[in-house]
This record gives C-alpha cells, structure tokens and sequence, in this order.
C-alpha cells in the first residue's frame, strides 16, 4: 500500500468517525490522495463529474426515488395496509404477516429499503402496537427486517450500483432477486408465528369476506405498480431505466387521478422531497467513484486477485469469507458505499474463479441490505426511531433474531444457488457467461 | 436583507426540482417518441444527464440540508453539545481547506473543457460541468460558516436532531421501564 493511500484510509476514517458527512469525507481523503501523490487536485472533480455524467444507468435511481415519494404522498400505504390486512390478518400472529406482505407488494414498487421503512412503518407499527398486542420493540424491529426485501424483489437501486460497477445486466440482476424476496418474506412470516404461537398473541377480528372485493378494487391501482414496471423490462419493450420514467409517471397519475390524493402543493413537496434524496444519493455515489478511481489506480483489484491466488483457496470459501467481511463491514458502512468501493475490489477475483456475477450481485446485494439492520450503523434503525420515537436500545435488543433469520436465509442462497438463478435462466440466462 | 435570502435561498429550491422535473419529463418524452411515435430522439439522453448532473450538485449546494447527509454518527452523537461543537469545528475546518485548496485546479479542469462541446444538443462542456463549481464554492462558504459559527458559540447543527428527539427518546425508555 502506498504511503499516499494509507494518509488517505486515515483521513477518510478519521473524519467519517468524528461525523462528517460521508460523501464529503470521501472526496476530502481524495484530495489529500492527489495532494501526497502530487497529481492535479482537479483529478477528483474529474472523477466526480465524468462518473455521474457517463453512467446512464445511473438515471434509474432518481426516478425510483420520484416513484416512491408520488407512491407515498398519497393513501397507498393505508390502501395496501388494509389489502393486506384482509388478505392474511386472520391468521395467527395477523398484523405481523400485515407487516410482511406490505413490504413484498411495496418492494416491487420501490427500489429502496429506506423508502419501503418511511411508507409504510408508521402505520403498521401504530397498528402492531395498539391495545398492547405487540411490545414496540418487536413492531419496530419486524418493520426494520421487513424493509430488507425492498432492494432484493425488483426494482432496486442497490442492483442498478452493482450493475454499474460489475458490468452485469441489470435486468437479469433484478430477476435474480424476485425468489429470494419471496424467501425472505416467507422465512420471516415463519419466525413470526412462532412468535405469536409462543407469546398467545391475540387473533384480529377477520375482515368478512364479503368486503373482500371492494378493498381489493381500492388497492388494484396501487397492486398493478410491479405489474407495469416488471412487465415493462422484461417483454423487452423498456430499459430499466425507462422502467423507472414509466413507474413515476405511473404512482403520479395514480396518486394525483385515481386516489385524488395529490393537490398541486403536494406534488412540489414531492419534487422538492425528492431533489434532496437525489441529491444525497447522487453525491454519495460520485464521491465513491472517486474512490473506485483510487483503488483502481492503486492496482488493488488486480493484487488481491493475485493474493487470493497464491493461497489457493476455494471458490465456496472466498464466496464464504467475503460474505462475512461484508456482514462485518455491513455494521459499519453504508450499504452503497460497500457496493461501490468495497465490492469492485473483487470483482476480478470473483471472475477469475469461474462465479457467476449475477448469483454473486443478488448474495452481495442481500448482505449489504442485513447491513442495514446491523447496529451499530443500521439506517433502517434510525429511520424507524427517528419516525415513530421508539428508542434506539429497545429496536436494537429486539432485531437480533431478525438477523439470525435473515442471515440464515442468506446461507441458503448461497448453498443452493438456484434460489436465485431460476428465474433468471427461465429468461435465458445462462450462468457463468459473465 | 434576511427576508431577500431565504427568497433566493426558496427560488434556488425551486430550480432544484425544476431540473429533477424537467429530467422525468425528458424521460416520458423519450419514450413516447420512441415507442408510441417510432421515432427516437436523439438528444433526450444527453439532456437527462445533463439535468442529473445539475440536480446532484445543485441539490448539494442549495436544497440539501445538514440533516440530509449519509453520516456515520454514532460516536458524534454520544459526545456532549462541547465535544460536538469541537468535532464539527475540525472537520467543517478540513472539508474547508480541501475544498479551497483544489478549487484552482478543479477551476482550471473546468476551464479546459470551453474547448469542447456535448456531443448532440452542442452545449460548450464548461458551461455543463461549470455546476460542480457552484458546488465546490456553496460547500466552502457552507463549512467557513460552519467554521465561525463553533468557533464564536453560536448554534451550529440542526439542534433538535441531536438534542429533542433524544432526550424524548430517553424518557420514553424511561416510562417503558417503569410500566
């Protein structure tokens, strides 16, 4: 390592440590990088600016972004919430299943866990917590697991990042995670009867189902979001990107026409909303591509793949390790900044042993979401306390068994990468082409 | 004087999301000319870029607020209102001087490109990057502020998000404790 990375490793952990913003850190400890190297200072608006200005596939990501709020400024969540309430509060342990099954149909509207935690946590952990039924620990903590799915079940915005760094398709990538989203969710509706078995939850009063029809025609529009998004991508007759455009356009007519939830002032807060998320997004984003830019200029990617050579080791326990450094680091980082500095790294290595990127992308993708839930830094944590006032400690004593859960989910697809490849090779995928 | 700059400061927003609307608009645009009309445009994608790279660093610069920003806090927010003053004091200090330091070159980087144009709507290329400057000359006065404002005592960070929710947080703990 050079004595010009190791000054920049010092400065960008020093200053993320003392509470400087992330991306600001990272272009800061860029500079100090050109600076003891010597090189031109303007290197890292260079890298920066071509960065965000080259990647098409980047544009995907605010229009996600625009889709979820349109999505989330109307009714949809209270909509989807008695939809699902219908559907599967009658069985035992009910609202916990509420909770799971809102998260599938929101995952396949938005791209982001963040988002799916904002839209829907407030009104599913009011309900849990009502009447004592749940303890607010618990409420939180299966909202915070539940949020995960949003960036496995497409669309994704942690997909689209991986795509640009790996150069894998990100249609075939977004497949990949339909099963394990479904696996997920169903795991997690597992653990939760067996909670409420275990602690007498009391049942819901049943939904009669003759109210069945007309709380599912209120929801349809909302239900047919993944319809038109997934469709869209994969009868070929839209890129993703053009996907997410559609998708937007799509929550706005719903939102603004069919549910009238949407007023003239509301759809500039919305703008506006979405401009600052873009904004944070975009900047970590272009700030971690000067980093990649370092790293890669290092010849780090290249080192560790010889590295890993020398010691001889095999696909499944490099495919293991890295699983586990990126649960370690997953408590520490933020999920996007793992996926674009962290994972280009191997990148080579990973090609080198014959492992398929896009089984890879959706296992990276997966771990870097159960990071979101790690404490220390789990962002779905703060999200939720910071939403619903529920304190740090008591979401935190209650998520562990959630990231066992998940955690366990994840070991599966890896032993059984047919969780993830199915679908894709229904589409023609055919693994290893990488 | 105050009332003139959080006008600015509201109309500076308002271009924000005119350029995010604009973008989702070119975006719709695209596809209907391509698919509806069959016949494709040729200069959508490149205005969509152009719009992404202003809504990122004009966003930064002028809607973004401190509470925005993807940190790592935990230490930060487990110091005192003391300690967090000084630790804002030393790293606005850096972000300020790594931002003064490369912003002749990041000038000049800019610059260079006058030379250029985009390759289908013929923008001169200084003129599109020139945003990243706004940005770098918004974060230098944004953490110079930052800087005077630790340093003189005055507030310095969005205080109710360090201070009131926590200490509701708090109590609320303290109430499920006792219940």
């Amino acid at each position: 390592m050079s004595t010009a990375l190791t000054f920049c490793l010092i400065a960008m952990v020093f200053l993320a440590t003392i509470g400087a913003p992330i991306s600001l850190a990272m272009i800061v400890s860029a500079v100090v990088y050109l600076a003891v190297k010597g090189q031109d200072l303007g290197l890292a608006a260079e890298q920066i600016i071509q960065g965000l200005y080259d990647s098409f596939v980047l544009l995907a990501i605010p229009l996600f972004i625009v889709a979820a709020n349109f999505m989330n400024a109307g009714t949809i969540s209270d909509r989807l919430t008695h939809f699902c309430l219908a559907l599967v509060g009658r069985l035992k342990g009910g609202l916990g299943h509420v909770n799971v099954v809102t998260s599938i149909i929101f995952a396949g509207m938005s791209g982001s866990a963040v988002a799916d935690a904002v839209g829907l946590g407030k009104v599913s952990i009011d309900m849990m917590v009502k009447d004592n039924r749940y303890t607010p620990g618990y409420a939180a903590a299966i909202t915070a697991a539940t949020a995960v799915i949003g960036p496995i079940i497409p669309p994704s915005i942690p997909m689209v990042l991986y795509a640009l760094v790996s150069d894998t398709s990100i249609g075939y990538l977004f497949l990949g995670g339909i099963l394990p989203g479904f696996f997920m969710a169903f795991a997690m509706m597992a653990f939760n009867s067996y909670y409420a078995h275990k602690h007498n939850v009391p049942l819901e009063e049943p939904v009669p189902l003759r109210e069945f029809p007309a709380v599912t025609v209120r929801a349809f529009p909302a239900l047919m979001m993944p319809v038109i998004l997934l469709g869209g991508i994969y009868s070929g007759v839209t890129t993703p990107t053009e996907a997410a455009a559609v998708a937007a356009a799509y929550a706005f007519i719903v939102s603004a026409f069919f549910y009238k939830a949407l007023s003239l002032p509301d759809i500039f807060r919305v703008m506006r909303e979405s401009t600052r998320s873009s904004a944070s997004v975009g900047l970590v984003i272009g700030a971690a591509l000067v980093f990649n830019y370092i790293v890669a200029s290092e010849n780090i990617p290249a080192q560790v793949s010889l590295a890993l050579k020398g010691l001889d080791i095999s696909p499944m326990a490099f495919i293991i390790c890295l699983n586990i450094l990126f649960l370690v680091l997953g408590c520490l980082l933020d999920a996007s900044t793992i996926i674009l500095v962290i994972i280009p790294i191997f990148i080579p290595t990973l090609k080198a042993m014959n492992i398929d990127l896009i089984w890879f992308g959706v296992i990276a993708v997966v771990n870097c979401m159960i990071g979101l839930i790690t404490p220390p830094y789990g962002i779905l944590l703060f999200v939720i306390n910071a939403t619903t006032g529920i304190p740090l400690r008591v979401i935190i004593n209650a998520i562990w068994p959630w990231v066992g859960v998940l955690v366990a989910c994840l070991a599966c697809m890896i032993a059984f990468p047919e969780i993830i490849l199915y679908v894709p090779k229904l589409f023609g995928y055919v693994p290893g082409s990488n | 004087m105050e009332k003139i700059v959080s006008w600015l400061g509201e109309r500076a927003k308002d271009i924000a999301s005119f350029f995010l609307g604009l973008m989702f608009l070119t975006f719709i645009a695209q596809i209907v000319f391509r698919y509806v009309l069959n016949l494709p445009l040729d200069w959508s994608q490149e205005l969509c870029l152009t719009l992404w790279l202003w809504t990122v660093f004009w966003g930064t610069a002028f809607v973004m607020e401190d509470q925005d920003h993807v940190r790592f806090d935990i230490f930060y927010a487990s110091r005192s209102e003391k300690g967090r003053r000084i630790l804002t004091f030393i790293y606005s200090a850096c972000i300020l001087v790594a931002f003064v330091v490369s912003l002749p070159a990041t000038y000049s980087y800019v610059e260079f490109y006058k030379i250029k144009n985009s390759m289908t709507l013929g923008i001169r290329l200084d003129i599109v990057f020139s945003v990243y400057l706004i940005f770098a000359v918004a974060m230098i006065w944004q953490y110079a502020l930052r800087c005077w404002r630790t340093a003189t005592g005055q507030p310095f960070e969005w205080q109710s998000f360090y201070a009131t929710p926590m200490a509701s947080a708090e109590q609320l703990e303290r109430t499920e404790a006792k219940s």
